[in-house]
């Protein structure tokens, strides 16, 4: 028979089931002993907390009380340790020689693949800024050199005559057939293309960051999940199923 | 400890003394770690209960060792205190003599 009304026994089963969900890996006779302390000071709590709605009676109760993981957060990491030692200790020297022969290796493969992938990305990621970087000095350069050609002829045939700047080739061939001022145009031109190319791949390279940043998380989230299941089942193989005791606690 | 130092409680009635009694403001489920880590540590004794105002309770009760614990704890306090006191007053005199204060490892 319930203490509560209706309404309320369901909110009370509801933040008890989520306490028992967070004492997963606490022995089954610490998690009844805990949740009937729990649910003794919630029934009292309860029944001195004055007011009409007997909703807001409780949701002030557990409001007070906390959440479960605040709750629960002390009784975690003995459990562990215990649990290990707990059950079938045979059962968990085989799987642990089963994991060092065949999975270890495998898992050592896995994880170096997967960390040579990800220093590719990384390289990768190195160089298009490298290169975006580049064009934008190239850029810079450029367009210092043509505005000096422009404002500065003499220092930029003094330049040239020194060595500092050496227009040679296919380029320096082409730029020759104009006169000194649309050289320094033409040089403008091109150093605002270099430029905007180097600002394009860096704005370019701000969504991909963002879509390997969620390519890392994906993969990540998926390995951390793998990894939970496969310590959870082997954590809870030989354990007595929680339900059965929590049954006669938590109400109808 | 102190709150059981002097009587037995359960959880509940633990909060209740503590919310009343001094200026600590606690979400009532954190007490319940604690006990258990006492618990644990046998620094407290815990024993269920009947009770005729509702379900069980589960009572908890200072050890021999947990009085213990609590003693050292009370006297290291009062020459922490001491100690600050006269930081306090500007004096720069030495410690109380013939009592070190202790720093607990862990």
């Amino acid at each position: 028979m319930s203490n509560y009304p209706e309404v309320v026994a369901k909110i009370v089963n509801d933040y008890l089931e989520r306490v028992k969900l967070q004492l997963r890996l606490v022995s089954v006779q610490e998690q009844v002993e805990f949740l009937r302390e729990i649910d003794s000071h919630l029934l009292e709590a309860y029944q001195q907390t004055p007011g009409e709605d007997d909703v807001a009676r409780i949701l002030e109760v557990l409001r007070k009380f906390g959440e479960p993981a605040e709750v629960v957060a002390d009784r975690l990491p003995g459990a562990m340790v215990r649990s290990g030692t707990r059950h079938n200790l045979p059962l968990y020297i085989v799987g642990g020689i089963f994991i060092a022969l065949f999975g270890l290796p495998l898992g050592s493969a896995g994880a170096g693949v997967l960390v040579g992938l990800l220093a590719a990305l990384a390289g990768f990621l190195a160089a298009y800024y490298a290169v975006a970087g580049s064009l934008l000095l190239v850029g810079a350069v450029t367009m210092l050199v043509g505005l000096a050609r422009i404002l500065l002829p003499q220092l930029f045939d003094r330049l040239v005559a020194l060595g500092y700047i050496q227009m040679g080739g296919p380029v320096g061939e082409f730029l020759d057939n104009f006169p000194p001022f649309y050289q320094g145009l033409l040089m403008i031109l091109f150093a605002s293309t270099f430029a905007a190319g180097g600002l394009g791949m860096l704005w370019l390279g701000r969504h991909m960051l963002r879509g390997l940043r969620f390519l890392f998380s994906l993969t990540f989230d998926w390995m951390r999940r793998v990894a939970q299941s496969a310590r959870r089942s082997l954590l809870h193989g030989n354990r007595e199923t929680p339900e059965r005791s929590r049954a006669s606690l938590v109400r109808p | 400890m102190g709150v059981l130092y002097g009587a037995r409680h359960y959880g509940y009635s633990l909060v209740r003394v503590l919310s009343e009694s001094s200026s600590i403001s606690l979400k009532e489920g954190t007490i319940y770690p604690i006990l258990a880590r006492l618990d644990r540590d046998g620094l407290v004794h815990a024993e269920w209960v009947e009770s005729d105002q509702g379900p069980p309770r589960k009572y908890y009760a200072l050890t021999p060792s947990g009085r213990q614990l609590f003693d050292a704890l009370s006297q290291e306090l009062d020459v922490l205190v001491s100690l600050v006191q006269q930081k306090g007053k500007g004096a720069d005199q030495p410690a109380p003599a013939g009592k070190k204060l202790v720093v607990r490892k862990g």
